[in-house]
């Protein structure tokens, strides 16, 4: 009896063994803003190597192919906010969002694997530097226009500090660029920032909008969709 | 004489545009801008990662119900939440044109 025992459970740790090293490890998971002690965008992780490289515009183009699939090649990504408009994007801004979605600190499943696939740094560098080149198309995705006055009023009031008159960000403080940017991504997005499911959100920010109703954020998020920044834009007709 | 095969020749043509799975659902085009493409690779047998299955080839019927399925979110395992997000962008008649393109591919 007592050997019969032995075998079972003998089997039994083989098996659970095995099904250990049969199962493939889940996308990782980085504590964030929901944990004590977080600091937004600390000095440390995968992003920092490719922060101090170079990086090569004409090598981006050749790693952007990839991500064209979903965002085009112009970089305007699909105007019902399924995919983000990046053309125009701090290289800074994209290898932080990239680098957060591979440790699992902005929770991105679809991204996931492409964001995998930037290990090395200096692809990583090289494709941000490309994508900032992109001149921003001017036909990405609205709100309904209803309510603009509104949108303009929270804007100058409360985003404009940092995001800019043009909606222009600031690389340098990692702020990324609004204008061009798809009505309802940037709704998606600012809706999880106020609600805590943008993990590797700017505290500074999520005070901001947690004051903000639905309709706050749909006001706001129309105006912004309409700003043009000309430095970085692309012709009215671009696509 | 002429005015019959000017008929027929517009018949021919309203049949043409009327027809289900006509021009605009081509399953080869729907692949690629429904962005299929980006995850499952340009042959539907290269995923970008290996936990993404190989699809060129499959059973039509069966990739027609993971395809509802996964959109329903009927199923819900694994890395459906990856596919989750990007099925709105397909609708039934362009599921149905996706999984007859896929299931004639060289597995």
């Amino acid at each position: 009896m007592r050997t019969t025992r032995k075998i079972q459970a003998t089997v039994g740790i083989a098996a659970l063994v095995a099904a250990a090293a049969w199962a493939q490890p889940p996308p990782p998971k980085k504590t964030g803003i929901e944990g004590e002690g977080y600091v937004w965008n600390e000095d440390a992780g995968e992003k920092m190597e490719a922060l101090e490289l170079t990086g090569d515009a004409v090598n981006g183009e050749e790693a952007y192919e990839v991500c064209s699939a979903c965002h085009l090649p112009s970089g305007a990504g699909r105007p019902d906010g399924t995919f983000p408009q990046l053309a125009g994007q701090h290289t800074t801004v994209l290898i932080k969002q990239i680098a957060d979605i591979r440790e699992g600190l902005r929770d991105n499943p679809i991204m996931y694997p492409f964001a995998t696939t930037l290990i090395d740094p200096q692809e990583l560098a090289d494709v941000s530097a490309y994508i900032q080149t992109l001149p921003i198309p001017q036909d990405n995705g609205r709100g309904s226009g209803t309510n603009l006055e509104k949108g303009k009023e929270l804007y100058d009031a409360n985003c404009v500090e940092c995001h800019g008159n043009y909606g222009e960000g600031d690389a340098a403080k990692f702020y990324p660029v609004l204008a061009g940017q798809h009505y309802k991504y940037m709704l998606r997005q600012v809706t999880d920032i106020r609600d805590g499911r943008r993990r590797n959100a700017n505290p500074e920010m999520v005070k901001i909008v947690k004051k903000y109703t639905d309709e706050d954020l749909d006001a706001v998020v129309d105006y912004m969709s309409r700003l043009e920044w000309p430095e970085r834009s692309g012709a009215a007709d671009a696509k | 004489m002429r005015r019959v095969r000017t008929i027929a020749v517009g018949a021919a043509l309203a049949m043409l545009w009327a027809a289900p799975g006509g021009a605009e659902l081509d399953g080869a085009v729907l692949y690629k801008e429904r962005t299929c493409i980006a995850c499952h690779g340009p042959d539907a047998k290269t995923p970008i990662l290996p936990t993404y299955p190989k699809i060129a080839g499959q059973n039509e019927q069966y990739i027609l119900q993971q395809m509802n399925d996964i959109k329903s979110g009927a199923r819900n395992n694994g890395n459906t939440p990856a596919m989750a997000g990007v099925m709105h962008l397909v609708d039934e008649a362009e599921i149905a044109a996706l999984a007859k393109y896929i299931s004639g591919l060289a597995p």
